[in-house]
């Protein structure tokens, strides 16, 4: 055991070799640093059965980047928070990744409310921030080209849940949801789409922690509605199910894919959600990038998510390499340039484009998501639709549209 | 009308459910003089119990509530020992602050082992009866004749039995007690054990009829905690009038408010309580 003693010329060595350190120019430390990218997802609340597998894809796609060399010579730096799907979480989680990893740029918010609450921190210190998140405010915040989204605005999908229901039929359409930054949008979009064709709507906005909701089925019913929509997450869904199969029920139910999955489907007896559609953006389903992903996470039908957050690992370790630089400003002012590029070589994974870069060719990239091409304020400007029913317990898949 | 008496019916069934757990609250805030927060995660403890007992076992409701208050009983009682017991010479908030730091812990403990999903009780699910304009869920009807039984046993425990006068005793006035030679340490136990397991039960019997995962607990914490407020913090009987009030304050408001403020009803219920009777409904001290 030696003992430690600060005696007063130690201690101003010390302070001198620092005092020499931090006079060192920046780069000099720079060099051969690694790249640092952030990830936070909801690995626990409602968003808890995506977030780990969003973790899985984008390491998976680091460790090959950093096998083939890592980007611009330096190695690729993961690190993982958990945001509970929670805005409160989310944003501490947020800080730390900013403040302490000092991270080029986080991927894979997932709840609007987490996403809404995190990108201020994102734009203000220069942190580029990649999303799963639908709300059409986000894009609308004032992020200077900080951030952007893969998921489709609700304005899409809420338009697509109103012309499904009454596609099939429907005439009196009834939204339930909880409080989210998106129900009112999806309302208003259902409603569009329903009164075109001359059909009523009628909304409910309910608190997603009680245990029961009988009192609000009895609101829902006395509008006598022939189509539910569900706005909310697994939980309170599942309740919502229940206590709609105990009131008798009959008519059409549609709700988010995420919501109506396969463990909700496996935590309710099968006839409660019988006959349930869901809606949700399609990944590119036969697109070499969804089948690289595929083969990577090791999971035959990789979930939207999962396939959007590769995208965004896809996308930003791209951008730094053609911007020479890892900053988040260098990802915003360069990530079109790869997403998009007019005539570009058509590139389905990082590994593949950093070639490309390499060899000073013009990239556009195509994901397992879509063709990941972004408007001005950052959403995505074109994606396909999954429509799905739950038949006999099992999730079966209608089209694609 | 029918819409008022379905709210009523509601009401009754929700606040029957919140009952159970915040006479567990009571029961440890009456002997022990903190309040327990911990008494979520035991709710989902007990939760999770019952169902790998149900789900997993194959035991019929019955057995697996009792499974539940075991399971939930005792895993009070080692936290209680091993973690508050230290603190509670220094006074109330430091329980209370310590009790949510043990309830992230538990809820954590049981992410870990059931992981995050949610799960349902492998119990057919059956269709409402309906008179007339009302109706009624077999579900519903069995949970409240469990939580008016396992009232009743509360009840019974703590009139002729030892353990629950001594109990009674401690709670009126613990150096009285103390000096007709009570154990306390004793008493504690049992209390923690009742307490504990009694949130167990209470976590069961919500996720009945609905589904559970980790944070089935934390969802009611609020309306148990205004519950026992309400009724009158350490006093048994005003747990039960309390929670039956608050759930039928909660159904009611629904008809004048939107649903989201439903929770707030809660809030403002402990707030007005707190203005103009802090001691609340039955509560005889003013702590």
């Amino acid at each position: 055991m030696t003992e430690f003693l600060t005696d007063r010329r130690t201690l101003l060595g010390g302070a001198a070799a620092l005092a020499g350190l931090s006079a060192l120019p920046k780069l000099a430390l720079a060099q051969g640093a690694p790249i640092r990218i952030g990830t936070l997802t909801p690995l626990t609340g409602s968003g808890g059965p995506y977030g780990p597998m969003m973790v899985k894809a984008v390491k998976a796609v680091v460790d090959e980047v950093n096998a083939a060399g890592g980007v611009l010579g330096r190695k690729v730096e993961l690190v993982s928070e958990d945001d509970q799907t929670n805005p409160e979480a989310g944003v501490r989680a947020a800080r730390k990744l900013i403040d302490v990893d000092k991270v080029s740029a986080i991927l894979g918010t997932w709840a609007s409310s987490v996403t809404t609450a995190v990108a201020p921190l994102c734009w203000e210190s220069k942190t580029f921030l990649c999303t799963t998140s639908g709300a059409d405010s986000i894009t609308a915040l004032p992020h200077q080209g900080y951030l952007i989204r893969t998921q489709p605005t609700t304005t899409l999908q809420g338009r697509k849940f109103g012309e499904f229901a009454i596609a099939q039929g429907a005439k009196r359409v009834f939204f339930l949801s909880p409080q989210t930054p998106f129900a009112k949008s999806q309302f208003d979009n259902i409603t569009e789409a329903v009164k075109k064709a001359g059909g009523e709507t009628a909304s409910l906005i309910y608190d997603d922690k009680k245990p029961a909701y009988r009192t609000e089925i009895d609101e829902v019913l006395r509008f006598k509605p022939d189509a539910i929509v569900f706005g909310g997450y697994t939980p309170d869904t599942a309740v919502m199910l229940k206590d709609l199969y105990r009131a008798d029920f009959k008519g059409l139910k549609i709700a988010f894919g995420y919501s109506v999955n396969q463990k909700l489907i496996e935590s309710v007896p099968a006839e409660v959600v019988d006959k349930t559609f869901m809606i949700s953006p399609s990944p590119a389903e036969g697109s070499k990038a969804y089948e690289k992903l595929v083969k990577l996470v090791g999971v035959a039908s990789p979930d939207p998510y999962t396939t959007q957050i590769y995208d965004h690992i896809n996308l930003v370790l791209m951008a730094i390499a053609i911007a020479g630089d890892a900053s988040g400003t260098a990802i915003k002012d360069n990530i079109r340039k790869i997403s998009q590029a007019p005539g570009g070589a058509k590139i389905d994974s990082a590994l593949d484009g950093l070639k490309a870069i390499a060899a000073k060719q013009a990239v556009d990239y195509d994901g397992a998501s879509g063709p990941c091409d972004f408007t001005e304020i950052g959403d995505i400007s074109d994606s396909k639709f999954r429509y799905e029913q739950v038949q006999s317990g099992k999730i079966a898949l209608v089209k694609i549209a | 009308m029918t819409l008022l008496l379905q709210a009523l019916i509601n009401g009754l069934m929700t606040g029957a459910l919140i009952a159970v757990p915040a006479i567990g609250f009571s029961a440890i805030f009456a002997v022990l003089r903190y309040p327990n927060f911990a008494i979520a995660s035991y709710a989902t403890i007990g939760a999770f119990a019952a169902w790998w007992a149900n789900a997993v076992a194959g035991l019929p409701v019955v057995p697996a509530l009792a499974i539940a208050f075991a399971v939930t009983g005792v895993v009070g009682v080692v936290a209680e020992e091993t973690s508050l017991k230290r603190l509670r010479d220094n006074g109330a908030l430091i329980v209370a602050i310590a009790s949510i730091a043990l309830n992230l812990v538990l809820e954590n403990i049981i992410r870990f082992i059931f992981g995050n999903d949610m799960k349902g009780y492998d119990l057919p699910l059956a269709r409402d009866l309906r008179f007339g304009e009302l109706r009624i869920g077999p579900q519903q009807l069995q949970s409240l004749a469990l939580s008016v039984a396992i009232m009743a046993a509360m009840f019974l425990f703590l009139r002729y039995t030892r353990f629950g006068k001594a109990m009674r005793a401690v709670a009126d006035n613990p150096d009285l007690a103390r000096l007709k030679g009570i154990d306390p340490a004793r008493i504690a136990i049992v209390t923690v054990f009742l307490g504990a397991g009694l949130s167990g039960v209470g976590g069961v019997l919500i996720g009945l009829d609905t589904s559970i995962d980790p944070l089935t607990g934390y969802r009611v914490l609020l309306s148990v905690f205004a519950a026992a407020v309400l009724g009158g913090l350490g006093s048994i009987p005003g747990a039960v009038v309390g929670a039956l009030a608050l759930g039928i304050a909660e159904e009611l408001a629904l008809i004048a408010v939107p649903a989201t403020y439903r929770t707030a009803v809660g809030f403002v219920a402990i707030l007005i309580m707190l203005t103009f009777r802090p001691r609340g409904i039955l509560g005889e001290r003013a702590t």
